[in-house]
């Protein structure tokens, strides 16, 4: 059985990578001991990541594995042998063989990564046998993902199945059975492309962030030897093969040496304090940090751990679980009610700062975290709850409406973006319909014959056929079918078996910005561009299409029709001017023309619009001044009857005495979830990663 | 067919020096893996890229090979992949001269086309599990063409990756588990306005050109005095830049020769690992193939020694794309921004 899937060839030797210290740490002791958990190694690009996983393989000794058994059975673990291994018993041939290192590569379907039925076998013998995924593979050796921040979601789903249960399990094409799957996970990802879901992050008991070297003399050798590399790569290997071999040596005596070494409990309590005081989550990380401090002392040629080997592992072990030491502001308390503000005021400032966030929840749904209108009201204004029924009895223009800091006209300023921050998950829940389109959103199942093929399924008439698997649906019953002239395979229409695909998908996100002069009062234009652009960078990871439409003075405009530029986006963002009055209904009007555009192009969108804004209006649609408000809310009213379109309401009204709390009225009628900038900060702990240090 | 339709000659491009420059710097060494042109529509860039079928070298290849294997360096490799083709008792394979291939990629390539798949023929004759080798596998050792790049299905750029980093196309599907050796030139085309690349793809490019449309009006008309006369007769026109084709191969080829025996000064190895620091590079890709791009220049130039010019010249291909931004910010800004840092140096 092979135990590289990868073409052979002359690699850069690990011992000729240049700085990097770190990873190379990580890397020797996760080879010594594997139960230190996988390596994952994170950084800016172009900076030796894959070089260096790749090399380690080299490096570890050979392990004994039977010839010709696809499963790498044990020697010493007979209770655990395949059926191949078991039969042979006692006159099975044990080799000392490389250790496996298999390469998982993000197009991977199902059927090489779990396993499956092998059609050969089963259509030349008529027998059912399992033909082993990489899972089984690479057992007791290594499995390397490059971009492992791509891979599938289905696919990591298997992977962490794997790795829970040390091994994999097979339930399919009438094959039911059970196979070791231990191995070293390595990862190499680049942060810019998404980050790790948090249980597969939990995973890698090691993490190591990677950047390049700013030493001026490290980068000149570094050319050096790339230079010497390519010009004849096996003269390079022998220039580092007594380097090479001393780390081989290295790592052998570690290995033999590593199950003597003994941890005695005043460290075993130093570890425990370690991983409580640094408020990491879960008890993985002690049995990590546990094991890669022995592994540590093994390579030094100790046999007993001491409090050092401990804290030079901490770094590796704990930085990718470190909760974050100051947790984001949390979403601000409802406005006060104005006439026992001041009452209201020391008590805010009493709780600052406020509390941490609950940390048990840290993905509460969005609906639930704003402030429910409701609460937030102000009581003494004349819009309770019953009279806001009757529109008729309220005149919102002229009772709730708050005078305009800078009204006039003629003055336009452009402000600095504010401060970006990571957004929380904006999302449409995943549902069963099948759609086009393409992005990393959300999750769907796409039925062009594009997206990922994962793995099959039923024939759902489509005419995507996956011909794999309907073979292997077919290949048992072969010895009861005639088969037709110049076929080996009969097949029955029950055989067929459809590619299930799947694509992330982008939404569609307008932003719809206030620019009116209200805006530039007190720093709320900076703190409203900042949190478009931390949007607008989620789009961007997430491959959303984005329109950017603004309104000011008498007019709203379409300053970026839908486009997956981001960039576009952001520039324009950046040159927006702001002043003048505030035609808010006809910005909705633009807005639910701009959406239904995109509707009626592609029926199965999902549209996201988000206001940027404090709710206020003064212009109507006729230019006239008379009801602005109630025009625009009534509006906003009918694009809420459009179901596909999802509104969110940004108000970017500051927290003071006065608050008029109009955002949170255009929040309603447009049925929109409401936010204030800072409740739109990713508040999850564990996907935000501390830099090491 | 691809020979049926007639191929406008390179060297009958007007202007755009510098995305000549960096395509023919590419097919010299295909070590600095590619080019990126930004640009607007119109601006040559495809018939650029297509055009360089005039002008590729020869390389040595088995017959028969859909894997373009190096006879020197790969040949062990090819009893392995003929059998993964369905071929078990091979005869010797044959070696010939064939020139560089430019492999297309269409941007609506499905994945199988890409990579490869399993062969339905094959499996549905004779039961057996066998390889249909994809795009992957024609473009090793050659051109492969991205029109459009930015627009690449996600999904597709991640099969790009893994190979462009790894060199090897590593195939785990529908039951075929196999691997081929894809070293390839990336070349792709794309119009900035409608969307940006991924950042790991954007680095897989070597070099990247920024390119804007001919201004002057006399090379406007010149285009347009070329451009009919290479649609009236393609084979008069073709034949009439033979001479000028010639010769630009013959200087490649020329400077392949040369490119091993091309020295870089500690000195100028210096200035390079300088200008990366100061502009601010993610990783150490630019330091290399700054230093290769340059040595590449001086071959193309006849020199066999690295000046700081050349230098100059390989940090506006190498860096513009590099450079650490800010989130959002265009890359055709950086390019003054590389100007004026390596001439401050």
């Amino acid at each position: 059985m092979l135990s590289h899937n990868e073409a052979p060839r002359r690699l850069y030797p690990l011992a000729a990578v240049v700085g990097q210290a770190s990873l190379k740490k990580a890397l020797l002791i996760a080879a010594v001991n594997p139960l230190s958990g996988g390596v994952l190694a994170r950084g800016e690009k172009g900076a030796a990541k894959s070089t260096l996983a790749r090399g380690l393989a080299e490096l570890l000794p050979p392990i004994k594995l039977a010839a010709g058994c696809a499963y790498g059975c044990e020697p010493d673990k007979p209770q655990f042998w395949c059926p191949r291994c078991q039969a042979l018993g006692e006159s099975n041939s044990w080799l000392a063989r490389p250790r496996p290192f298999l390469t998982l590569p993000l197009n991977a379907t199902e059927d090489r990564v779990a396993g499956g039925l092998d059609f050969e076998i089963a259509l030349s013998q008529g027998s059912r046998r399992e033909s082993p995924g990489l899972l089984v593979q690479a057992h007791r050796g290594i499995l390397y993902v490059d971009e492992v921040n791509l891979l599938d979601d289905h696919i990591v789903d298997l992977l962490l199945d794997a790795a829970g249960s040390g091994q994999n399990s097979l339930e399919r094409e009438g094959l039911s059975v059970k196979r070791p799957a231990r191995f070293l996970l390595i990862g190499t990802m680049n942060p810019e492309e998404g980050e790790l879901r948090p249980q597969f992050l939990d995973r890698f008991g090691l993490s190591v962030l990677v950047e390049s070297e700013k030493d001026l003399d490290l980068r000149v050798n570094l050319i050096r030897l790339r230079e010497e590399f390519e010009a004849d790569p096996e003269a390079f290997r022998d220039r580092f093969r007594p380097e090479s071999e001393k780390l081989k040596s290295q790592i052998l005596k570690a290995i033999q040496i590593l199950p003597l070494v003994e941890t005695p409990e005043r460290v075993r309590k130093f570890i425990a304090e370690l991983a409580l005081a640094k408020h990491v989550a879960g008890h993985r990380a002690d049995l990590f940090l546990f094991e890669a401090a022995r592994s540590l002392t093994a390579l030094a040629g100790r046999r007993i751990v001491s409090e050092a080997e401990v804290l030079e592992a901490a770094p590796l072990v704990l930085a990718h679980r470190q909760r974050e030491s100051a947790p984001p502001p949390p979403p601000p308390p409802p406005p006060p009610p104005p006439e026992n503000s001041e009452d209201d005021q020391e008590k805010s400032e009493e709780n600052d700062p406020p509390e941490p966030p609950d940390q048990n929840q840290p993905d509460s749904a969005p609906e639930e975290t704003p402030p429910k209108p409701e609460e937030a009201e102000p009581p003494e204004e004349d819009n309770d709850p019953s009279e806001r029924e009757d529109e008729e009895g309220l005149d919102p223009d002229q009772n709730a409406q708050p005078p305009e800091p800078d009204l006039s006209d003629l003055s336009e300023k452009i402000f600095e973006i504010g401060q970006t921050f990571r957004v929380r998950r904006l999302e449409v829940a995943k549902d069963r319909l099948r759609r086009r389109g393409s992005g990393r959103r959300s999750r769907s199942r796409v039925n062009q014959k594009q997206g990922r093929y994962v793995k099959s399924g039923p024939n759902d008439g489509q005419g995507d056929i996956a011909l794999d698997a309907t073979i292997r649906v077919a290949a048992p019953y072969q010895k009861t079918r005639t088969r037709p002239e110049g076929l080996a395979v009969a097949l029955r229409a029950s055989d067929i078996r459809s590619r299930i695909r799947e694509k992330k998908m982008g939404h569609h996100l307008f932003f719809v910005v206030d620019a009116s002069g209200s805006m530039g009062a007190r720093g709320r234009m900076a703190a409203a561009k900042g949190a478009i652009m931390s949007l607008l960078l989620d789009a961007y990871q997430k491959r959303d299409q984005v329109a950017l439409l603004s309104f000011r003075r008498s007019e709203a405009t379409i300053n970026l029709p839908l486009t997956s530029s981001a960039h576009l986006a952001g520039r324009l963002l950046a040159e927006m001017p702001i002043g003048g009055r505030t035609p808010l209904a006809k910005a909705l009007v633009a807005t639910s023309q701009e959406v239904r555009n995109v509707l009626a192009k592609n029926p199965l969108a999902r549209p996201i619009v988000i206001f940027i804004t404090d709710g206020r209006a003064n212009v109507g649609l006729n230019g006239d001044q008379s009801q602005p408000l109630k025009e625009a809310w009534s509006l906003a009213r009918i694009l809420a009857q459009e179901r596909r379109v999802k509104s969110l309401v940004v108000d970017t009204e500051e927290k003071s005495l006065l608050t008029f709390d109009l955002a949170i009225r255009l929040a309603e009628a447009l049925e929109a979830d409401y936010f204030k900038i800072n409740d739109l900060r990713a508040q999850t702990l564990l996907d935000i990663i501390k830099k090491e240090g | 067919m691809r020979q049926q339709i007639p191929i406008y000659p390179f060297a009958a491009i007007v202007g755009q020096e510098r995305m000549k420059l960096a395509l023919t710097l590419n097919i010299i060494n295909p070590a600095l893996s590619g080019v990126l042109i930004r640009g607007e529509k119109g601006t040559a860039k495809s018939t650029a890229v297509r055009a360089l079928a005039h002008i590729l070298p020869e390389i040595e290849v088995f017959v028969p090979d859909p894997f373009r294997l190096d006879p020197r360096t790969e040949g062990e490799m090819w009893p392995e992949l003929q059998k993964a083709l369905g071929v078990m008792n091979p005869p010797e394979p044959l070696i010939q001269k064939s020139k560089i291939k430019v492999v297309e990629l269409p941007v609506g390539a499905t994945e199988d086309r890409l990579v490869g798949s399993l062969d339905l023929e094959k499996a549905l004759k004779t039961g057996q599990k066998r390889v249909e080798p994809g795009l992957l596998a024609a473009a090793h050792r050659g051109v492969l063409y991205v029109d459009e790049v930015n627009l690449l299905d996600d999904h597709l750029v991640d099969v790009l990756l893994d190979s462009a980093a790894m060199g090897v196309s590593v195939i785990e599907r529908e039951g075929v588990s196999f691997s081929h050796p894809a070293r390839f030139t990336l070349v792709g085309t794309m119009n900035p306005e409608e969307g940006e690349l991924r950042p790991q793809l954007l680095d897989r490019f070597g070099l990247c050109v920024n390119i804007a449309g001919v201004l002057d009006l006399e090379s406007r008309v010149a285009v347009l005095a070329r451009r009919s006369s290479f649609e009236d007769n393609p084979e008069s026109f073709e034949k009439e830049w033979a001479n000028e084709s010639a010769k630009l191969s013959q200087a490649i080829q020329q400077a392949q020769k040369i490119l091993p025996q091309v020295k870089v000064s500690q000195e100028l190895l210096y200035h390079i690992a300088t200008i990366c620091l100061e502009v601010g590079v993610d990783g150490h890709r630019g330091d290399i193939i700054i230093h290769k791009a340059a040595k590449t220049l001086a071959a193309y130039e006849g020199r066999l020694a690295v000046t700081k010019g050349d230098i100059a010249a390989a940090a506006e291909l190498a860096l513009p794309h590099r450079i650490r931004r800010q989130p959002l910010q265009a890359i055709a800004d950086n390019l003054d921004q590389v100007k004026t840092r390596v001439k401050a140096l």
